[in-house]
């Protein structure tokens, strides 16, 4: 077994539960946290890729990682910030429910 | 690969404009944003133009690497010819786009500065300095950096309303997106650890067909998908696009899905080997074909008009998927066609869909509401907003001789040169189910109301001529000479060097 | 460019200036005044162009060629007059105001489309031409805003696009064929009867063109639009536009016996459809619907012998068959403003300025000896003269004469009450001059298109040229009475048929939008998500080695 094995299941199982957490939750706050399992686990991955086959650290993947990090923590803030205003406005906040689409007559 | 190009620096100035203007307009405030934005869009015409011209002159992409580094560790910028031609459409609908804004968001003297403007014209900076990354980026990552920005800038221009319907259908698409951007991601993590590199021009030397490549290309296009709204993915797409401001329904359906468009290109054209992208293909143009003809149909029902004009986005993208079997085909004459069209369709797409929107918010205004059964006497009091709307479906049905029917003719006769008959069929039947919804919006505005009816209030032209400007433009991209169209296929792999247009 | 050459730009841009100086107010207020100018460097072509070298714009490959060979000659001269006289006829019949300016402005779209179709040497001009010609007829149509000239504005706009459609089909097959990026209509014609996809081409090109031009089925459209559009839009749609479809037809299908197999399928459509205009057209009460209904069955007859020209490889087909719509082009356009004039005519002096003419010119559908009609039908013979075919198209002579017997006891009923009414100037004036160019320009035209010398017809077959119309006439006079069937067939008959279609379209539009309403669905997109990449990944490792 090698030592990458259990990085690679641990990425893989946050990888389903975040898109599982996106897609299934109804809540903006639990898919926001969904997100960021999502995230998390893809840039364990990268960590993955960057132990594999060299002996030394890769530098690439690390730097895409802090990269990817920057992005996912202004996607979460972003994100924060509408979930913020929709509860101000309409004391929930949640994106179930059709908003003003379908067929004619609705 | 060889390193930066003369001229590279043009690239350099189209990304660094914008983003410097941004970062001006933020540290300066209101006022001077309005100012920034306008100028720092109308040069970024100048210099896609300029871009576009060196690409056409040399017959070879512009290059710069940033820093002189190569690629592996470097960074490359590239412009080739789908890149410069897109730019160039890019810049001239954000130009127009800020033209239109000026009328909802101009800061007179004398007024105090409010927040709205303030944030319309620093990310539609943004929003121009993303899409200039995300066309001239070669390297995977970047590109991927680079659809982010792009839509943050999109999303935040489309909340500008404040509405909580907004809000809603914002954060759908956030969160689709970020669906999209982590199988995207992933792919790209699969890709690096098969070659050490995620730089395009590496990457289409070195990828084999083998399971991590073509997983990741699944999971990519699966993610790029996700973000165009390819049907059946399309679920944030008409509430996002139909609830934003109209100038943002402008950039959200006429330039924000063909960015990820062009990535797709990238990797299916470029980084993927020719076999199983042809094995695939079929099944992209599939879901286009699907797209075009239940989001035709979905608009064909729709009550509003915004929505309308959204599902017709949905529809609309469909198109561009119907390229790839037949780029893909190995037939070098339906290919180069193929791709032609393709890239003209995105192109006048950009424009109509843009001139759609933007009027489409006119006419809204002026009758008070946007049901599409009572748009009787828009005729009257916004025709210019009216005749833009005609003219950008005239280009959207595919009536010659708009940009559209040149787009919808060259893909045609690349179907029946590769035998492929069936996207012919899809074609010609989404043109007819384009002109019924078209249709309907016109007949109902061009409606004359009862002699009853109060005279309606008279509305500033300025707009109404953006939208119609943009309309010609689609409508025009139909009449350019052949020659012109040389500069899409440069850079193309698999186009013949030296071929004519 | 020489002086013919540029006379066929102007052909085109004459119209197309008209137009753009519509952008300024004042040119475009006194336009409505201005519409019989529009089509007369038309005119001008075809007196001066015919048979010049053509001209090509070669572009960087975007060949654009505008020519005029003798047959296409003849049917521009005829349809520029026609355009012309119309045109000064719209002025009195609107006047002026904004109701007249967008009248205008359709019209001269429609104009330019409806000549360029005749000069258009090349795949890309001919169907930009003909679909302005096709699309912009709906704005002459609904003119008058009337539910019922909607309905039948719908109605031609989408059996128009969907002519389109098959044309453009047909193009691309067509520009297939042929080695290389010409577009010339003569190089893709050339190649169609060695192209792989031989049959599916000039199927298409037959219901595209055939549908303009208003062959049974596709002919519903027509009975309903060319009523309800006011009356100088009705002469030019009957007249001159439906000619778009007729000079296609002459342009794409080569009567040199390549295409023989094909010639017996229009011939056969052709003769369907001349009978089937006499038999809906008689029990028709409106004059205008009457009319229309003998312009389906007159087309029916033009395919026809173009049918038969294909099928027998007879030389000079096309020129006879433009005689014939040459023919039909003046009579027809003159007739319908006939039918305005009459409503606005009282009392019997002046009447017979109406009436006289209009018989004259209806008898002639059926071949009267002496008028420009049996001239037409004379020059046809050769196609139509033998055998059983030469028996059913002296038996359509026989309907068409019945037919249009029938229109002039309707025209009668129409004309106005008043005995004082008189019309003015500037209506009877087109009309006796439309009239009179129907009656004598066909003997003035016919030894120039090639068909010998006129005196010398009426002599070479008399009583098979009396024949049709005595029969015709003798049934007209045993119909005379039976106004009961009046109305028994709606306009546009077999689109009643089409109500089941309709609600089909409808449930399968609903259909489609629940299910769409289904996929949007979170689950269902997260699901559909996965099956896509599983999908891709599996195609795609089918391919690898």
């Amino acid at each position: 077994m090698s030592a990458t094995l259990p990085y690679g299941v641990t990425a893989a199982a946050l990888i389903a539960l975040g898109l599982f957490g996106l897609v299934a939750q109804a809540a903006v706050l639990r898919k926001i946290l969904a997100c960021n399992l999502l995230g998390g686990g893809v840039f364990l991955l990268f960590g993955v890729v960057a132990r594999r086959g060299a002996t030394a650290a890769d530098a690439v993947p690390q730097a895409i990682v802090i990269t990817g990090l920057v992005v996912a923590f202004a996607a979460t803030a972003l994100a924060v910030a509408l979930a913020l205003r929709l509860h101000q406005i309409t004391g929930a906040a949640t994106i179930a429910g059709e908003p003003e689409s379908g067929p004619r007559g609705e | 690969m060889s390193g930066t190009t003369p001229g590279g620096w043009l690239l350099v100035f189209t990304l660094a404009l914008p983003a410097g203007g941004m970062l001006a307009a933020f540290a300066l405030g209101g006022r001077a944003a309005e100012r920034i934005a306008l100028a720092a869009l109308g040069l970024g015409v100048l210099l896609a133009g300029a871009v576009a011209a060196r690409v056409q002159a040399a017959g070879a992409p512009l290059a710069y690497l940033v820093g002189g580094r190569a690629p592996p560790l470097g960074i490359r910028l590239q412009a080739d010819g789908i890149a410069a031609a897109m730019l160039l459409t890019a810049s001239v609908v954000l130009l127009a786009v800020a033209l239109f804004g000026r009328a909802a968001h101009a800061t007179p003297p004398g007024v105090a500065e409010a927040r709205a403007p303030f944030a319309f014209w620093t990310f539609l900076l943004a929003l121009s300095a993303a899409l200039a990354a995300a066309l001239l980026g070669a390297d995977l990552f970047n590109l991927f950096v680079a659809l982010e920005m792009l839509t943050f800038a999109a999303l935040s221009l489309a909340c500008l309303d404040g509405r909580a319907s907004q809000f809603r259908s914002e954060l759908r698409y956030l969160f689709f997106a970020l669906i999209g951007s982590a199988l995207y991601l992933l792919g790209t993590a699969l890709l690096y650890g098969a070659y050490g590199t995620l730089d395009i021009g590496l990457l289409a030397a070195h990828a084999r067909a083998d399971a991590p490549t073509l997983l990741a290309a699944a999971l990519m296009t699966a993610g790029l998908l996700a973000r165009m709204a390819l049907f059946p993915l399309h679920l944030w797409l008409p509430p996002a696009h139909a609830g934003a401001p109209p100038a943002a329904s402008a950039l959200l359906s006429g330039l924000v899905v063909k960015a990820a468009f062009v990535l797709l290109l990238r990797v299916w054209v470029w980084v993927l080997p020719p076999a199983p992208a042809g094995a695939a293909a079929p099944l992209l143009a599939g879901l286009g074909a699907a797209a075009i003809l239940v989001g035709s149909l979905v608009a064909l029902r729709q009550e509003r008009l915004k929505l309308l004009v959204a599902y017709s986005t949905v529809a609309q993208i469909g198109y561009l998927f119907l390229m790839l079997p037949l780029v893909l085909a190995g037939d070098a004459e339906a290919a180069r066609r193929a791709w032609l069209g393709g890239v003209l369709q995105a192109a006048s797409h950009a424009f109509a869909k843009a001139a759609m929107f933007l009027s489409a918010g006119l006419i809204a205004g002026a009758v008070g509401h946007d049901r599409v059964a009572a748009l009787c006497g828009a005729g009257r009091a916004v025709p210019m907003a009216v005749i833009a709307f005609g003219l950008a479906g005239l280009s959207l049905v595919g009536i010659p001789p708009s940009g559209g029917f040149t787009a919808k003719w060259l893909l045609l006769t690349a179907a029946i040169g590769t035998g492929q008959w069936w996207w012919a069929a899809v074609i010609l039947g989404g043109g007819l189910l384009t002109g019924g919804y078209v249709y309907r919006v016109l007949a109902g505005s061009l409606t004359v109301p009862p002699a009853t009816a109060p005279q309606p209030e008279p509305q500033a032209p300025g707009p109404a001529r953006v939208a119609l400007a943009l309309a010609l433009v689609s409508v025009a991209l139909g009449l350019l000479p052949f020659a012109a169209f040389g500069l899409v296929q440069i850079g193309r792999p698999g186009a013949l060097a030296g071929a004519g247009p | 460019m020489s002086g013919p050459q540029a006379l066929l730009v102007a052909a085109i841009g004459m119209p197309l200036l008209l137009l753009l100086a519509c952008l300024h107010g004042a040119a475009r207020r006194c336009m409505p005044g201005l519409l019989w100018i529009a089509p007369l460097p038309g005119l001008a072509a075809a007196l001066l162009a015919a048979d010049a070298p053509p001209l090509v714009m070669d572009a960087a490959r975007l060949r654009l060629t505008l020519g005029l060979d003798a047959p296409s000659a003849l049917l521009l001269g005829a349809a520029s007059l026609l355009w012309s006289m119309a045109g000064a006829y719209a002025f009195r019949y609107f006047g002026r105001g904004p109701g007249a300016e967008r009248f205008a402005l359709w019209w001269l779209v429609t104009l330019s489309g409806s000549l360029g179709v005749f000069v258009a040497g090349d795949l890309a001009s001919f169907y930009l031409a003909f679909a302005a010609a096709s699309l912009a007829a709906f704005g002459l149509i609904v003119q008058d805003g009337t539910p019922r000239a909607r309905r039948a504005g719908e109605v031609t706009l989408l059996l128009a696009v969907m002519g389109e459609i098959c044309l453009l089909l047909a193009f691309a097959l067509l520009a297939e064929a042929v080695e290389g990026p010409s577009l010339a209509i003569a190089e893709a014609v050339a190649a169609l009867p060695g192209s792989p996809a031989r049959g599916l081409a000039v199927g298409l090109l037959i219901t595209g063109f055939g549908l303009k031009a208003g062959l049974v089925p596709l002919h519903v459209w027509l009975p309903l639009a060319h009523p309800a559009a006011p009356m100088p839009a009705s002469s030019v749609l009957s007249g001159a536009i439906v000619k778009a479809g007729i000079i296609g037809l002459l342009r794409f299908l080569p009567a040199d016996g390549t295409l023989a197999d094909w010639g017996g399928v229009l011939a056969g459509l052709g003769l369907l459809t001349a009978f089937w205009g006499v038999a809906c057209g008689i029990v028709q009460a409106n004059p205008k619907t009457v009319l229309a209904y003998s312009t389906i069955s007159q087309m029916g007859v033009t395919a026809a012998a173009l049918g038969m020209g294909m099928a027998l490889a007879e030389p000079g087909t096309a020129m006879a068959v433009a005689f014939y719509a040459t023919h039909h082009v003046l009579a027809k356009g003159a007739l319908f403003l006939a039918v305005g004039l009459a409503a606005a005519t009282g009392g019997p002096r002046r009447l017979w300025l109406v009436l006289l003419p209009a018989l004259l010119l209806a008898l002639g559908f059926g071949g009267l000896p002496g008028t420009g009609g049996a001239l037409a039908k004379a020059a046809v013979k050769p196609q139509l003269g033998a055998g059983l075919v030469g028996l059913l198209a002296a038996l359509s002579a026989a309907g068409s004469t019945l037919l249009m017997l029938h229109f002039m006891r309707r025209l009668v009923a129409l004309t106005a009450e008043d005995p004082q009414r008189r019309p003015a100037p500037g209506l009877l004036l087109p009309w006796l001059g439309m009239a009179a160019a129907a009656l004598l320009l066909p003997w003035a035209l016919h030894a120039g298109a090639g068909l010998g010398d006129p005196w010398q017809v009426p002599g070479q077959d008399p009583a098979g040229a009396f024949w049709p119309v005595l029969l015709g006439a003798a049934l007209a006079a045993a119909l005379a009475r039976r106004d009961r069937w009046l109305g028994a067939v709606p306009e546009g008959d077999l689109l009643s048929l089409a109500g089941p279609a309709r609600r089909l379209g409808a449930a399968c539009g609903t259909a489609v939008g629940r299910a769409e309403a289904v996929l949007r669905a979170w689950p269902a997109a997260g699901l559909s998500l996965l099956v896509l990449i599983l999908a891709l990944f599996g195609l795609m490792a089918t391919a690898a080695p």
